[in-house]
């Protein structure tokens, strides 16, 4: 959302930063490319969505040159390999080694580092314009040393798309444990940094709140199904929600309402009610399963599984529990349903051959993607700025945790090899 | 705990990594508090422990009785992604309901199993819905609703690991756990 506006901020003035932008944009891609998109741009200057770059999930991207020159410690060459791991990714870039001439783009940095504190001084020259265009000094504990590389990455992104890197983003996901459990754990978004984060019990569904604020999640301890929060703040886990039967949790609104599913009643339906666990509101009547609800990013609709139909099926529906109106119809079993951050997009895990993949649909339903063919792929979860997709397979073997673009390119296993992991759920933009 | 932490204060803080860390005091400050909550769910039961006191529970009956129940309280089996109870559960539930009848004095846990096709979430529901589909039938044969309760594990406890229909078919099962008196 925060992007969305920043974006709509700068519709409303097109003045030096826009004219900056289409200058960038004349000097750094191919001459047809270029064409096509000063066309599209133009057409389209007055649109909500209008990208001063790129559809960066377009292959007829010319990648952007850019040169990393550091000191020569270890920290330096490990915040070096961080930063071009996340820009190559991102499939904007191409490295090209700092003696090659070429590069349109340079971050220099200066690495020092004392008995606990770590210091890079470091700044982004473009060629192009032939200037330092920006320059800061980090210093964090030791520890930090992959997150001061993951917040480079994010200003050398933002400086040449105009929008927030995820860089510094995190994925929850949950880990088969020996006992027969399943943890949940957070790591960072290339996959390093993994800690445990529930110790106990068999956790399934789990999800970030829409502010980054907090975390829920679907425990079962003691023979119940309950939801709990943890706050991200102070740590503390509370009981949101507890019935008899089976409770599990979905998403939260931006106005911090969760929607879930509990068979309270006798039968899995869908409801609502706000973080301090009150506001109990019942949205769904049906005889079969009615699961999985997600809010939209705007709170307006809820997305859920329901096999009213005779088969699951995703649904969608006002926020209010009218309007109901089925969304799926290719294949006889769909599950899973999230929203891209701008609404526009569901991505869903459906069977095709006797396998799970995963699919994007719009949720005007005019358009359907597969993105994933080798072995079973499940519970995508979209990136905060929508690029990208994380999501779970067992095509090496034991199931991981993996990701890619919103395309499908590049899919990458983020998880070792050597642990049972699931259920990927990328965290939103954390608030500084 | 002490990794995580200061993985959360670079989040929150290293946001703008220009920003200076923050005070040892308030660190260790938050470090406390973390490992405080974290230790109370520790204490809790864990499944394993539920598990191991089901076991425990089951051992105490007489042994005539766990013969018994070894070859009376069989699993009842369900199609793929259905919960209704099909033609050939009728004479393992039926000869449950026999035991339940004879046995008065036991309480039992229908546990609703999944195979591993399927999403966690949506066969969670099945297999509650399974469970229930038993607990329904043996209520029907005059079994007290209070002494069944339910609990569904999804595809989460399989009992056969493998790929294929046989060991799918062994796991999307109604399984019985006596609970005792």
């Amino acid at each position: 959302m925060k992007q969305q506006k920043s974006v709509v901020g700068r519709q409303k003035s097109p003045g030096s930063k826009l004219k900056a932008g289409v200058r960038k944009l004349v000097t750094r891609y191919s001459l047809l490319v270029t064409f096509l998109l000063v066309i599209c741009h133009l057409s389209h200057v007055t649109a909500a969505d209008a990208k001063v770059y790129i559809d960066i999930t377009s292959p007829a991207i010319r990648q952007i040159p850019i040169s990393i020159k550091t000191t020569a410690s270890f920290e330096a060459k490990e915040i070096e390999s961080i930063i071009m791991n996340d820009l190559e990714f991102s499939g904007l870039f191409l490295f090209v080694a700092p003696e090659v001439p070429g590069a349109e783009i340079i971050v220099q940095s200066e690495v020092s580092v004392s008995a606990d504190e770590i210091i890079v001084l470091w700044s982004i020259i473009d060629l192009v314009e032939n200037r330092e265009v920006l320059k800061k000094r980090n210093s964090a504990p030791k520890k930090s040393i992959r997150a001061i590389a993951h917040n480079i990455s994010n200003e050398v992104y933002k400086y040449v798309t105009e929008k927030e890197g995820i860089f510094r983003t995190k994925i929850s996901y949950l880990v088969y444990s020996s006992q027969g459990n399943k943890d949940l754990y957070l790591m960072d978004w290339d996959g390093n940094s993994s800690t445990k984060v529930i110790p106990i019990g068999l956790t399934s569904s789990h999800a970030w709140s829409y502010h980054s604020d907090f975390l829920m999640y679907s425990s079962e301890r003691n023979r119940g199904w309950k939801i709990y929060l943890l706050d991200l703040n102070d740590f503390k886990e509370k009981l949101l929600f507890s019935s008899n039967g089976l409770n599990i949790v979905g998403n939260s609104s931006p106005q911090d309402l969760i929607a879930f599913s509990s068979s309270r009643d006798g039968n899995s339906e869908i409801y609502i009610i706000n973080k301090n666990g009150d506001n109990l509101r019942k949205l769904t009547a049906s005889l079969g399963i009615d699961v999985s609800p997600v809010f939209s990013p705007d709170g307006s609709s809820i997305a859920f599984v329901s096999d009213r139909g005779g088969s699951p099926q995703i649904y969608i529906m006002d926020s209010n529990g009218r309007g109901i109106r089925r969304i799926t119809f290719e294949g006889s079993y769909n599950t899973s349903p999230v929203w891209s951050p701008d609404g526009k997009w569901l991505a869903y895990s459906g069977m095709k051959g006797g396998k799970n993949q995963v699919f994007v649909i719009k949720s005007d339903e005019t358009m359907l993607r597969q993105l994933t063919f080798n072995g079973n792929n499940e519970s995508p979860s979209f990136s905060p700025d929508g690029m990208f997709i994380a999501f779970d397979s067992d095509r090496d073997g034991k199931r991981g945790i993996y990701i890619m673009r919103l395309n499908g390119d590049e899919q990458r296993r983020i998880t070792p090899k050597g642990i049972k992991a699931m259920s990927p759920r990328w965290s939103p933009y954390f608030k500084n | 705990m002490k990794k995580i932490f200061i993985l959360l204060l670079v989040i929150l803080v290293a946001g703008c990594a220009k920003k200076l860390p923050p005070p040892d005091a308030s660190l260790s400050l938050k470090e406390k508090s973390a490992k405080e909550t974290t230790a109370e769910p520790v204490k809790k039961e864990t499944v394993k422990e539920v598990i191991e006191q089901k076991t425990a529970k089951l051992e105490e009956t007489s042994d005539a009785s766990k013969v018994e129940e070894a070859s009376v309280l069989q699993d009842a089996l369900f199609d793929y992604n259905r919960y209704d109870i099909r033609a050939d559960d009728r004479p393992v539930l039926d000869s449950a309901a026999s035991f339940l009848k004879k046995n008065a004095k036991l309480n039992v846990l229908i546990e609703g199993h999944c195979d591993e096709r399927g999403t966690n979430e949506y066969n969670l529901a099945l297999g509650e819905k399974r469970a229930k589909a038993v607990k329904e039938y043996l209520t029907s044969l005059g079994i007290m609703p209070a002494r069944m309760s339910v609990i569904t594990y999804g595809e989460e406890k399989p009992v056969c690991t493998e790929q294929n229909e046989i060991c799918w078919q062994k796991n999307r099962r109604a399984h019985f756990v006596v609970t005792g008196k």
